[in-house]
């Protein structure tokens, strides 16, 4: 049986190979490319304090792959780093902690490579460390950490331009904040496959209206088979056409029309049939909302049409010239360009392989129309068509992060974040995290600091802030670890920070803009852009 | 630890259950749920259940024989099959004989929306049990499991009649041998369904093997 | 707690920062129970984690980096290559052994002190008995299936009148770059069952598109799994780990996708929707399991308020930024597990299954007029339909002990059709 099997197998089907199987699971969410970014990234942890939760962090990359990583870490094994770092043994005790994580590390994935500093029990020289490793992807560091480090490595940043990822974490309470440098865009967003859905039956374009109407010229005198059968997409189609002969050529956009438009499209299902309904029109009238619509952009891509090219990398950039392109494509049509795929609908295969391929060769069409734009912009002349390919399918939800670099006034945010505390406290919902990282990063050099360090630091920054009681609180709490962390936190904080890396690294899925402040008491975490 | 014990007696009403734990199995959410559905199952005249082992309420059998249409005359038998994910899951239903029918493949699977892509945990046994009386009744040719029979149906439902009937005797139609499933001879030969099938008795003909030795096999009669 | 794990290191030091924490107090444990010299509750929790995959190996971490002493955990599967991307207590040359084995070694060879006992096993292997010993349990499952199981098994084993029976359910769960957290105190807050309808059931093509008019490659890879492996039965069970299995309906698929000009079979998409494959990364269950685990050391130490009373479910969300939303969910009164909890019933051991279901109609809490009866492996009588009633008839002439065998503490279930929305169960003491 196995054998027969075996030689009936042409060599095309050959499974996946043992790296695939290995990442299998991943690959599901990023797929080759994403890997490949991953595999290439070269990651430096500038580690300090309890040194837990970047070496959690870094465990969460290494497994996935990525392709190297250096961690700079001049501390010496101590015992209570054994019951805080699991990354760490009791032969590790006295030794230096950078090495002994890497080497630890490093067993998770003999595909990555790890580096570590200093090579002895020496002084770390940060700046030297920097110049003479090659181009970091992304710097992730923790606190705390000495100014003048933090100093080095924000120029460093600003330089090559490299994200930099802070993360704290005391006790029950951690943050981390993520400076990418500039807007930061992403295309390839992953939005929910339902929002994606882009039919253009209101703009419908020749080949698709002359398909609609073969099949719908003598829609009365159709079969039950034929009647049934007719996929949603050419029904809408036919009664939108009906309706804008009765309505001046509108189309039914606005809510009350929609509802009456639906109505007509229910009323037009045949039930005299042994299923007593029509599987195809019950699918049309469910379209109706999310699908007969007026073209409009999202927010998110007219901020992207909006953004004006601020510096030489964005000037260089293809995301950009590409975008340009998009948006004169846009200008010209009224229209996106269609990213041609087809949601299933019942229909018989033959007319819905058909109908996906004109949706297909009308995407198609409208990514050349990109192409020639972009190759004739210039730095457009040697745009990957690749890439107007997947900007076009997604260019709906492209977005960009980090889009403004104004509107960062502590006093301000924390003003803001106090109002909204009253309206949520009345409805009984959250109450703002602001607090935890005031308190926190009120040690940001300090990680013993007492209470009334604490509150001292804070009020230096917003005058009067320490004395609201749920800042009084978190100075309390953050005292309360005296720089100590706990091993759950910080694998939770690991794992948060280490998908935000991935998301960054890939360019898939959108990272956060810009910090996560976690609460571990009431388990929940609250975006802020800081 | 913290102290639920005095939390949960502080929220404990007056007539809380006890639960006094034995060393007894106890009764599965599954089991409780089939068990409910039984009792207020509605079988009508035309339908029986057998339970191969009755202390194992999730598996069972249920009879069907039509007492109109165009499968009158036959007795079909279902299996029903209960995971412990019931009702989260639909049961599993298969059709023990191998019959002529568009909504029911050779295998005996059936094609049935409630069975598979719109079962819901509110429906029950019953509204399954109505739903594959239903299939007897209005076979259904668009969409079907067996393609050759609804083809069949759509071309001519006298040629298909006729088709059903000589499956259920355990003939062959289009060369595929069916089970014989006929309570008797007696409806067989009932002259109600040869009333209206003049005009294409060559065909019929054609379609009709009489196939020797299937007569004991895998029919209802036959089991215990 | 100052005793040394007999490797010279000093365990007060090593344990400084977790110490520090929980035996000072902070603004929100006020309340909370810690005593200096008092018996230390890491020291007394016994804990288990159920499932030693992408979550357990995380929990088992994180639990024993805790300062949790004695943990056992369960898990019936070996290791695969594909679980190498994250379920980091398995490497290369472990392909093959089993999970619980394996995670439980490396946790003690790393972390000295601690004790993990490894059942490779299935958890419907143990009993209550079994399930009694621990304070706390902790879930690191894929299916729902075994979670309902642990879940009803916990609901059902609190005793009234033993405070220890009660043992608080911390579930973690994860998909992609999201997951959640959830924990149960199990008949005080909602259960897992209570929380059912949070699982959508998988969306299933009609048969019929299937067998007559697939569009998509994954009608042609559902019809290779359902139709056509059922009608060639190319081996004698369907493996779905075995790649033979997967390429022979890759291949039918393929053929069929080739026949109806459909694009896109692949042997990673025969894969994933043949297994139900669920996208699965380390980072995601880093975040799952060290939510749960933090969980497990506030319910053990009171060092913080837990999820429980209040807020019972964090869900997390990382694919569009960063998002959580932790919230209370509610208690169903209908619930099946925990919205019907036995009750006792007094009855005597000599009456005949006829006065017992007589009994009902005249007991006031019930009023039953046709009650069907069963215990967990024995139908006693049913109502209908009328092959089962039948069959059960000759039951009701005998009695309760001698003749059905039922004992004491014999947990029945009741049916009866006046009330749909209604079942009882009783616990049967003899009077």
């Amino acid at each position: 049986m196995t054998e027969i099997v075996m030689t009936q197998t042409p060599p095309i089907l050959h499974g996946p190979s043992e790296k695939e199987k290995k990442y299998d699971r991943q690959l599901r969410l990023w797929a080759a490319s994403g890997q490949a970014a991953l595999e290439s990234a070269n990651i430096l942890l500038v580690n300090s304090g309890t040194g837990t939760v970047g070496i959690e962090t870094l465990k969460n990359l290494v497994l996935p792959g990525i392709g190297r990583f250096t961690i700079v870490d001049d501390a010496v094994v101590d015992e209570p780093d054994l019951g805080v770092n699991f990354f760490l043994d009791e032969s590790c005790l006295g030794k230096l902690r950078s090495q002994c994580c890497t080497q630890l590390l490093q067993e998770l994935n003999p595909e990555v490579k790890g580096d570590c500093y200093p090579k002895s029990k020496a002084a770390v020289d940060l700046n030297n460390i920097l110049t003479t490793s090659p181009t970091f992807t992304l710097i992730m560091y923790t606190m705390p950490i000495k100014p003048e480090d933090l100093a080095t490595l924000e120029a460093y940043g600003r330089q090559h331009c490299t994200p930099l990822v802070s993360i704290h974490t005391a006790g029950f309470y951690s943050y981390f904040r993520i400076s990418l440098p500039g807007a930061f865009p992403i295309v390839d967003t992953h939005p929910d496959a339902e929002k994606t859905v882009d039919l253009r039956l209101t703009q419908p374009w020749p080949e698709l209206v002359q398909f609609a109407e073969e099949m719908t010229q003598d829609i009365e005198s159709l079969d039950d088979h034929a009647h049934g059968h007719l996929p949603y997409v050419v029904i809408l189609l036919y009664y939108l056409g009906k309706w804008r002969d009765a309505h001046n050529g509108a189309n039914p956009t606005e809510y009350k029309a929609k509802v009456e438009f639906r109505k007509t499209v229910a009323d037009a299902a045949r039930t005299d049939n042994p299923e007593g309904g029509e599987e195809n029109f019950q699918e049309a009238v469910a379209a109706v909302n999310r699908s007969v619509k007026a073209q409009s952009l999202e927010p998110t891509l007219r901020e992207v049409f909006d953004h004006e090219l601020s510096n030489e990398a964005e000037l260089r950039s293809s995301f950009w010239v590409i975008a340009n392109a998009v948006k004169k494509f846009h200008d010209k049509h009224g229209a996106l360009p269609l990213p041609g795929s087809l949601p299933d609908m019942k229909a018989e295969s033959k007319v819905y392989v058909k109908l996906q391929s004109i949706y297909k060769a009308k995407a198609r069409k409208d990514v050349s129309e990109v192409l020639e734009t972009a190759r004739a912009m210039a730095g457009g002349e040697d745009v990957d068509p690749a890439e107007v390919e997947m900007f076009c399918k997604n260019a709906s939800f492209v977005k960009l992060v980090n889009a403004t670099t104004d509107g960062r006034d502590l006093s301000k945010i924390y003003d803001s974040e106090k109002a909204n505390d009253e309206l949520a406290e009345a409805v009984g919902m959250p109450l703002s995290l602001m607090p935890i990282y005031l308190a926190l990063s009120a040690t940001s050099h300090n990680a013993a600091a007492t209470i009334d360090e604490i509150k001292a630091e804070v009020s230096r920054r917003i005058p009067g802030a320490a004395d609201d009681m749920r800042v009084l609180q978190a100075a309390q709490e953050v005292a309360r670890a005296a720089g100590g962390e706990l091993h759950d936190l910080s694998a939770v904080i690991g794992g948060m920070v280490a998908q935000e890396v991935i998301k960054i690294i890939t360019k898939q899925y959108i990272p956060i803009d810009n910090t996560c402040i976690f609460d571990g008491i009431s388990s929940r975490c609250q975006a802020l852009r800081l | 630890m913290l102290k639920i014990w005095s939390m949960k007696k502080e929220q404990q009403k007056a007539d809380n259950a006890d639960a006094a734990a034995g060393k007894k199995k106890k009764v599965t959410a599954a089991q409780l749920r089939v068990q409910k559905d039984l009792s207020e199952l509605s079988l009508g005249s035309t339908m029986k259940t057998e339970f191969p082992d009755p202390d194992d309420i999730l598996n069972f059998v249920l009879a069907i024989t039509p007492d109109e249409g165009l499968y009158n005359g036959g007795r079909f038998t279902f299996t029903f099959n209960m995971s412990q994910n019931y009702p989260h899951e639909p049961p599993k239903v298969r059709c023990q004989q191998k019959i002529y029918h568009p909504n029911i493949d050779l295998e005996g699977k059936v094609c049935l929306n409630i069975l598979r892509e719109d079962w819901k945990p509110v429906l029950n046994l019953n509204a399954v049990i109505v739903g594959l009386q239903f299939l007897f009744l209005e076979p259904n040719a668009s969409d079907p499991l067996n393609k050759e029979a609804a083809e069949d149906l759509r071309q001519s439902r006298d040629n298909f009649r006729r088709n059903v009937k000589t499956s259920m005797g355990g003939g062959s139609v289009k060369g595929n041998p069916y089970d014989r499933v006929l309570v008797n001879h007696h409806s067989y030969f009932h002259p109600y369904y040869d009333q209206r099938g003049g005009s294409s008795a060559g065909q019929e003909g054609k379609d009709f093997e009489e196939h020797q030795g299937r007569q004991d096999q895998g029919t209802v009669e036959g089991r215990g | 707690m100052a005793v040394d794990a007999g490797v010279g290191i000093n365990e007060a030091n090593r344990w400084r920062y977790l110490n520090h924490i929980r035996k000072t107090k902070g603004p929100f444990n006020e309340d909370a129970e810690i005593s200096e010299d008092g018996p230390d509750p890491l020291q007394q929790s016994k804990i288990l984690v159920i499932g030693a995959g992408g979550l357990g190996c995380e929990m088992l971490k994180n639990l024993a980096m805790s300062g949790f002493k004695d943990i056992h955990v369960i898990d019936m599967d070996t290791i695969d290559i594909s679980n190498l991307n994250r379920q980091f207590l398995f490497r290369q040359h472990d392909v093959g052994k089993s999970k619980a084995e394996v995670a439980s070694a490396f946790v003690m060879k790393r972390v000295k002190g601690v004790k993990i006992t490894p059942h490779n096993c299935k958890i419907q292997d143990f009993d209550e008995d079994f399930y009694k010993q621990f304070q706390i349990v902790i879930c690191g499952l894929d299916s729902i299936e075994a979670r309902r199981w642990i879940n009803a098994t916990l609901v059902n084993m609190v005793d009234d009148e033993d405070p220890d029976s009660l043992k608080p359910l911390i579930d973690g769960g994860t998909e992609g770059f999201k997951g959640q957290t959830r924990v149960v105190f199990p008949t005080i807050t909602p259960c897992i069952e209570c929380q059912l309808d949070l699982y959508a059931p998988r969306a299933a093509v009609p048969l019929c598109t299937l067998a007559t008019i697939p569009r998509q490659p994954e009608h042609c890879i559902e019809w290779a799994h359902i139709i056509a492996w059922d009608q060639e039965k190319p081996f004698p069970s369907l493996d779905k780990d075995d790649p033979e299995h997967i390429t022979w309906l890759y291949e039918k698929a393929l053929n069929r996708a080739q026949e109806f000009n459909i694009p896109g079979v692949t042997y990673s998409l025969t894969q994933g929707t043949v297994k139900n494959i669920i996208p699965a990364i380390a980072s995601t269950n880093a975040i799952i399991a060290g939510s749960c685990c933090l969980e497990a050391l506030k319910i053990a130490t009171q060092a913080a308020p837990s999820l429980g009373f209040n807020d019972n479910f964090m869900s997390y969300d990382g694919t569009e930024g960063v998002y959580t939303n932790t919230f209370k969910y509610e208690k169903k009164d209908d619930c099946a597990v925990c919205g019907s909890l036995a009750k006792p019933l007094k009855v005597d051991p000599n009456w005949t299954l006829r006065e017992l279901l007589e009994s009902f109609a005249t007991n006031a809490a019930a009023q039953l007029k046709k009650p069907s009866i069963r215990t967990e492996e024995k139908t006693l009588y049913m109502q209908f339909p009328p092959s089962l009633e039948e069959t059960t008839r000759p039951n009701l002439d005998k009695k309760l002990r001698d003749g059905l065998g039922l004992v004491e503490k014999q947990e029945i279930a009741v049916t009866d059709p006046a009330f749909p929305l209604l079942s009882f169960k009783f616990i049967l003491r003899f009077s």
